[in-house]
């Protein structure tokens, strides 16, 4: 076999192994010290390589950025952030048709912007929010279905894991695309309401009503929300400015938000040991994904089989376009099977270099910042597209009243809402690089 | 038994907490030495404090020398420290929706195949990891700025990673004799994104 028969070789059984439910970040070892083996006719390589590499992985001074923005996260919600956040948008939006729901949307956004994740935003903010939008009347699908769209914010709204994951990757700017994130997971918590306000027209009796609350006790709601404020300016604005690198500003989120936690009597002994075992696992079974692609992907560059795939692909002469619209495809699909982390560190290293290599009229760096929204967000929607979205599980588990089938419907109508978004980002590359334009 | 190795992954897993608040304490600490660095250099704290902002200055206010040397050497340890409790909780990220049609004996057999590798994997990563630190003793390599030798930080590891790959046996065990009886022995919890 040439290298590159055994690259492409190596598609089919990682995904193999993949689908039968061996672990992805072992299977992605495992193929990636086998080929390692094939293309270098002996285990001195592979053997040489996990010398250091394994280290070198796990001591990455800009990876040290994901357990500490999953630490945060946790003491984000022991601090009653999330209980400030939903009331206070409750207070301005709750009396609407369909206000609750949206202003659960709008607290899982800002609880997004202290949350790196997109489980953990769903699974918190449903804490707050799934009691009250049962308690004002509000469907159990719908309930749920709003609440696992809101999630996908946590991700997209800065500071984000996986968006740090793809910096490293493609070597680009970890600030620059927490800022390019901005608008489109604006934009995303502006089309989830929209979104709630047609399906309550369509379903009337899906929604109760709720009496306003006076402006003085709107504005009180929202004075609670100042710690949330606070560490996302300190956090996303210190990286920005240049005040500290993106780790430092991770660290300072973390101090800034167990403070917060401490003083307002969330930050027990028991707390605090829950939030380092939780941290453990996610951390652990990222860093372990991480180090399994680092060897795939290491094999793979040896097969050159993502340069060769990228020229084949350039030489077909298809618009760079539908070349585009086919990978976007592809994440839909995979999206729906896998969590969003692998399928990233999965799927980056082949597609980058063609995307990298297509003219869409933008600078180099403007199109790898572009395509990294882009394929953040169709990931996401990976999350909530039945029947297998993770989030829909995680939101429907904590609410057993309320059939999964019920949930799927619903959340078809977000699903469609982040398509059409999807199509907009794609049709107006300006939209998500407009700040970026501006500030620089 | 099984008390025993869950109570020593979680040990593990607070012990990685520990080190990790630690790290962000250090960082915190040499954010703000700079930036009063930064602030006490600057002509407005001459002004304002005179004489008194160079005491302040040769107290030693600054950034702490190599505080990303430590990130690094400490973040690797608690990395490690944190696996145990992923391979013991089956928290790693893995795709059931094809294998949940499966009967149950083999999805078993998948378990089993699956954490068999794991214990393998992470047994060859300690052996490595084990010989890395040796070349890295023989050598003298240190660090740029605070020249401590960097084997210490992959002894660290080292140790960690051991208890990684002997929980990981414990587990593969576990499902074996699950495997054998076709009953549960370790509850298994979902992973968490």
């Amino acid at each position: 076999m040439t290298n590159l028969e055994i690259g492409l070789t190596s598609f089919p059984v990682l995904l193999l192994m993949i689908f039968l439910r061996i672990p992805i970040g072992l299977s992605m070892f495992l193929v990636g010290l086998g080929g390692l083996y094939m293309v270098t006719g002996g285990t001195n390589m592979a053997l040489a390589k996990l010398k250091t590499e394994t280290y070198s992985t796990f001591s990455s001074y800009s990876l040290s950025i994901v357990p500490m923005f999953i630490l945060m996260g946790h003491f984000a919600t022991l601090g009653g952030m999330s209980q400030a956040l939903f009331k206070a948008a409750e207070a301005f939006l709750g009396h609407r048709r369909g206000g609750v729901a949206m202003a659960s949307v709008g607290a899982c956004a800002g609880f997004g912007s202290i949350c790196g994740s997109s489980l953990a935003t769903a699974a918190t903010m449903s804490q707050v929010a799934l009691p009250e939008l049962r308690r004002y009347g509000y469907s159990g699908g719908f309930s749920t279905a709003t609440l696992a769209a809101g999630g996908t914010l946590g991700i997209l709204i800065p500071p984000s894991v996986i968006l740090v994951i793809y910096a490293i990757l493609t070597e680009q700017n970890i600030a620059k695309l927490f800022l390019a994130a901005f608008v489109p997971g604006i934009l995303a918590a502006i089309g989830y309401m929209i979104t709630i306000s047609i399906y309550v027209r369509m379903h009337p009796d899906s929604a109760g009503v709720r009496p306003a609350m006076p402006m003085a006790e709107r504005f009180r709601a929202l004075a609670e929300v100042w710690p949330v404020l606070l560490v996302f300016l300190a956090v996303v604005g210190g990286i920005y400015a240049g005040v500290f690198t993106p780790t430092e500003g991770a660290a300072v989120g973390a101090f800034g938000t167990g403070l917060i936690a401490f003083l307002n009597g969330g930050l027990t002994k028991d707390t605090l040991l829950g939030s380092f075992t939780a941290t453990a696992k996610n951390t652990a079974m990222i860093f372990f994904i991480v180090l399994g692609a680092g060897f795939y992907n290491g094999f793979l560059a040896l097969t050159q089989v993502p340069q060769e795939l990228s020229n084949y692909v350039v030489g077909l002469g298809y618009s760079p376009w539908a070349i585009l619209a086919i990978i976007l495809a592809l994440y839909l699909v995979f999206g729906c099977l896998m969590d969003s982390l692998s399928m990233i560190l999965l799927t980056i290293p082949i597609f980058f270099p063609i995307i990298s290599t297509l003219d869409f009229g933008l600078t180099m760096e403007e199109a790898a910042i572009w395509f990294g929204i882009i394929v953040l967000i169709v990931v996401e929607v990976g999350l909530i597209t039945p029947p297998v979205g993770m989030n829909l599980f995680v939101i429907n588990s904590m609410d057993r009243l309320t059939p999964m089938v019920e949930t799927y419907k619903a959340v078809m109508y977000f699903v469609a809402s982040d398509i059409v978004r999807v199509v907009i980002l794609v049709a107006f590359p300006g939209i998500t690089l407009f700040l970026l334009r501006i500030f620089h | 038994m099984h008390r025993f190795m869950m109570g020593l992954a979680r040990a593990m897993a607070m012990v990685g907490g520990v080190v990790l608040t630690a790290l962000i304490v250090i960082t915190c600490v040499s954010v703000l030495g700079r930036t009063l660095n930064t602030m006490l250099h600057s002509g407005l704290s001459e002004a304002l404090l005179g004489g008194f902002a160079k005491t302040l200055l040769d107290t030693g206010i600054g950034p702490i020398l190599g505080d990303f040397e430590l990130v690094e050497a400490g973040i690797a340890f608690t990395i490690f420290a944190f696996l145990p409790l992923c391979q013991i909780t089956g928290g790693h990220a893995s795709v059931d929706i094809f294998t949940s049609r499966f009967p149950v004996r083999v999805n078993r057999f998948i378990t089993l195949v699956g954490e068999v590798l794991f214990a393998l994997v992470l047994a060859l990563i300690a052996w490595r990891l084990n010989a890395g630190m040796q070349s890295k003793m023989l050598y003298g390599e240190t660090t740029f700025l605070l020249q401590f030798p960097i084997w210490w930080a992959y002894a660290a590891s080292f140790a960690s990673a051991c208890v990684a790959a002997f929980v990981s046996v414990y587990v593969a065990i576990m499902r074996l004799g699950e495997f054998v009886t076709n009953r549960e022995l370790i509850v298994q919890e979902g992973a968490e994104h």
